[in-house]
């Protein structure tokens, strides 16, 4: 059982380091944000195989992760807009998903 | 196998290490710092230092990040330029880090392997359960109340770079967010589970993982979403409430420690019977403070947030 939960530990963080591949080759900032996103993502499953592996008070910090690893992705979208302390969506107001999928072919067609 | 996660660990931290300074570009620098943290983090989990994990998680993930990417915004809006590249710049810079590295390690192989020092006998005495909160609250106070007042005095440093006129406008930039989108909703939805997950990590910091200023984190980091998504009206310098929150902690702990002399003993001991309600009374008020703190150091001083360059 051990075994299994080392081996499912360093495949998670191979997985990480792919993500780590994104983060830098982008090629734009977005990649670069979800890329790092994911790294949250697969550090709250490395800590949740860690608990099991060692201790589960870890599970506290894997929570922690999880709890707060979107903060980064809230900050990035904040930055992104003109005066920095907006929403794009402001801007560009959410659609219904099916409209906003024929806008995109629309946009991709010409 | 064990030793195959730990070099595989090592690598990941190196080579994000090494990403974070190598080659051109801020924003994918800022990015591998804050994949750094986690990287860290896990370090830390994997040492089994369970409370240092939870501090790095908390802070690498929920503030630091958010802080940097606010700058580099700010700093594209003011239209900055980087300094033009010139790698021998880098280099006695890269050299000095070198060598503090091999001094360390020269250092860490050469001197005597320090023994911890056995707290076993006197834990019972401290009134609560969890090694580190014993020793941050009860055996080395004093460190710990001087550093609640370094957290305050930083924050009043940034308070300083406010200009006269915008003294009494509301703290940081002025947030905004659609009515109704994602931004509002993820700012109603994650503050209660960050509160209640915040309270936990004190309470449960007395007997397990967890703390003052750990679970300060998490409050600052949810207050922070609350700010940012415009749920939460920014503060104001002038808030009595607001100054109160601040110096709270620093002063609950100086009250205590005065009331240990008064009545007899050492300035910040504690009396094993006392011991536990003690702490757990510093340790409420220190979050307050805490997560006030932070969470104000990272939107920053009032006005528009703009500076002339």
């Amino acid at each position: 059982m051990t075994v299994w939960l080392h081996i499912v530990a360093l495949g998670l963080l191979a997985s990480l380091g792919g993500a780590l591949w994104r983060v830098w080759r982008g090629p734009s900032q977005a990649d670069r944000m979800m890329a790092a996103q994911l790294v949250g993502t697969g550090g709250v499953g490395v800590m949740v195989v860690l608990a099991a592996l060692q201790d589960w008070g870890l599970l506290v910090v894997a929570f922690a992760l999880a709890l707060l690893a979107g903060l980064a992705a809230v900050g990035f979208v904040q930055a992104q807009t003109p005066d920095g302390a907006g929403d794009p969506e402001e801007t560009a107001p959410s659609r219904p998903w099916k409209d906003a999928l024929a806008a995109t072919q629309a946009e991709k067609k010409p | 196998m064990t030793l195959a996660l730990d070099l595989a660990l090592c690598v990941l931290i190196l080579g994000v290490a090494l990403a974070s300074v190598a080659g051109g570009g801020v924003f994918r620098a800022v990015i591998f710092f804050i994949t750094y943290g986690l990287f860290v983090a896990m370090a830390w989990a994997r040492l089994g230092a369970l409370d240092v994990a939870l501090a790095e998680a908390a802070i690498g993930a929920g503030l630091t990040g958010v802080l940097l990417l606010a700058a580099l915004g700010r700093l594209r809006r003011m239209n900055a330029t980087s300094p033009p590249h010139r790698t021998g710049l880098h280099l006695p810079a890269a050299f000095a880090g070198a060598a503090l590295a091999c001094a360390l390690g020269w250092a860490w192989f050469a001197l005597p392997a320090p023994s911890p020092p056995d707290l076993g006998p006197v834990m019972p005495q401290s009134g609560v359960g969890n090694r580190v909160t014993a020793v941050l609250l009860n055996f080395r106070a004093w460190d710990t109340l001087l550093e609640s007042i370094v957290l305050l005095a930083a924050l009043l440093g940034v308070w300083m770079l406010a200009q006269d006129k915008d003294w009494t406008a509301p703290l940081g930039p002025r947030y905004h967010a659609q009515a109704g989108g994602v931004l509002a909703s993820f700012g109603r939805l994650l503050p209660p589970v960050g509160l209640a997950f915040g309270v936990y990590l004190v309470w449960a910091g007395a007997d397990s993982t967890g703390g003052a200023f750990q679970g300060g984190t998490v409050l600052a980091a949810v207050g922070l979403v609350a700010l940012m998504s415009n749920v939460m009206r920014p503060p104001r310098v002038s808030q009595g409430v607001l100054r109160a929150a601040l110096v709270l902690g620093p002063a609950v702990f100086l009250c205590a420690g005065l009331l240990a002399t008064a009545s007899g003993g050492a300035f910040l001991s504690l009396s094993p019977a006392l011991a536990k309600p003690v702490i757990l009374t510093i340790e409420v008020a220190l979050t307050i403070s805490i997560a006030v703190t932070l969470a104000l150091l990272v939107i920053g001083a009032s006005g528009d947030g703009e500076y002339a360059p």
